[in-house]
């Protein structure tokens, strides 16, 4: 009896040491060069460390920032692509990942119902959203892909988003 | 008299020749801008401008008496006999002015408020129910998302003080100069109006009110010849009107657009 016990635990704790050096470390990525870096979370990503996506994606998005360029954009697209392809991320996670950051349109303002119903009754939250996307849009536009011209673009649109807004929802509510 | 009518009577004047403009220019996909709505501004316009057109010659003629109240050094002489009569000649052209503006502001208030009703009708259907807020985005950002040029689009807001009239032909030659416009800027325009329109019903009707009370107010004082402070404010204000607002300058200038070829598009991109 004393026997199997012996077994039993010299099995589970050579199970549990084999487990504990098996796991990935998730560190990130210790190259400044997107492309290495991007290799680098990529191969992590691969090995089991798929729930820090988005600390990574930060960290590739700190990392382009010290070398700004237009190419950027498409570095971080083919990263995007290549997530889903391998089934890490959604085609919808990756282009909220994508135009949240690299395109002029808000994804704050998805949504399948009209304004007057809908919009209209959270519009102090839809352009909460809003401002918080255009900081994320000043951060992947400008300051990583130097789309100065995106980033005004995005700025603007956003201000004539809470005008139009502003006398659509007016008008709504004279309706009721 | 608060400087925000000003706008309300430039963008009117604007829209009036805007958007006569822009309909016979091109047909919108949305109709923000039924030709009901085109005669209303129209006719707001006309009427803004006759105001303009009656309220300068008073203005002008305040402006002289008041420089000769001061030459006289009337100011800390009131009692005087000269000066009283000065006074009192001061006050009939400001009673004059607050006539004009009292026979002018029914009809301003008429076609406001319709062209307001209107607006908010056309706002409502075309922005508020027939789109969600991802197809209002797209409406308003055009087909071209990265592409469309700040220059494009006519900015009504952050107007600069300048003469009503020369305010009015220069929205004129922006909108002559523009070319066909696309739906994004119809709802900008439609909006910024309408907005306008809005506050300015609230202001117009708060105004005549007002009128009433300073009317009766300066005919108490034509018995003793007083020139009160309200008075000189209130000329100002309609001088700010007509002339323009020295504090409020023009916009500052946007940032420099950016020298990156947007040539690279993301699959992702939506």
């Amino acid at each position: 009896m004393n026997k199997i016990t012996v077994l039993l635990t010299l099995l589970i704790s050579s199970l549990l040491a084999s487990c504990a050096s098996n796991q990935p470390s998730c560190e990130g990525p210790q190259s400044r060069n997107l492309d290495s870096a991007i290799s680098s979370v990529q191969a992590s990503l691969m090995n089991g460390c798929v729930g820090h996506f988005d600390r990574y994606y930060d960290e590739l998005l700190n990392i382009a920032e010290g070398d700004p360029k237009p190419e950027n954009k498409r570095a971080f697209s083919e990263f995007l692509v290549w997530a889903t392809d391998s089934g890490l991320l959604s085609k919808r996670q990756a282009e909220e990942n994508y135009n949240r950051y690299f395109n002029v349109k808000f994804m704050s303002l998805k949504g399948d119902y009209n304004n007057c119903s809908h919009t209209c009754p959270n519009k102090q939250r839809v352009l909460m959203n809003m401002e918080q996307e255009l900081s994320d849009k000043e951060r992947g536009l400008m300051r990583v892909s130097l789309d100065q011209e995106g980033y005004y673009r995005a700025d603007r649109l956003y201000q004539e988003v809470e005008l139009v807004l502003e006398a659509t929802c007016t008008a709504c509510s004279a309706g009721r | 008299m608060n400087t925000r009518r000003l706008s309300f009577i430039i963008t009117t004047c604007a829209a009036a020749l805007l958007c006569a403009e822009l309909a016979s220019a091109n047909t919108p996909t949305i109709r923000l801008f039924p030709t009901t709505v085109v005669e209303d501004l129209r006719q707001t316009g006309n009427v803004a401008r006759d105001m303009e057109t009656g309220l300068q010659e008073v203005i002008g003629q305040l402006d002289q008496q008041q420089q000769l109240y001061q030459e006289s050094k009337c100011d800390g002489a009131e009692n005087d006999a000269g000066c009283q009569r000065l006074a009192r000649q001061i006050g009939a052209t400001y009673l004059e002015m607050l006539t004009i503006m009292e026979e002018r502001l029914p009809d301003m208030e008429h076609t406001v408020n319709n062209t307001r009703v209107s607006l908010e009708k056309s706002l409502r259907n075309e922005l508020g129910k027939k789109m969600t807020p991802w197809t209002l985005q797209e409406t308003l950002i055009g087909s071209s998302s990265t592409s469309t040029s700040a220059a494009a689009a006519p900015t009504l807001r952050g107007r600069s003080g300048m003469r009503l009239s020369e305010r009015f032909k220069n929205y004129y030659q922006l909108v002559a100069t523009s070319g066909a416009k696309g739906d994004q800027s119809l709802a900008v325009l439609a909006s910024d109006i309408y907005l306008d329109m809005e506050e300015t019903s609230t202001l117009i009707a708060r105004t005549r009110q007002e009128i009433a009370r300073a009317t009766l107010m300066e005919q108490l004082n034509q018995s003793f010849g007083i020139i009160t402070p309200e008075m000189m404010e209130v000329v100002g204000g309609v001088k700010t009107i007509l002339f323009g607002d020295d504090e409020s300058a023009a916009a500052v200038a946007g940032p420099p657009p950016g020298s990156i070829e947007q040539a690279y598009r993301s699959p992702l991109e939506q």
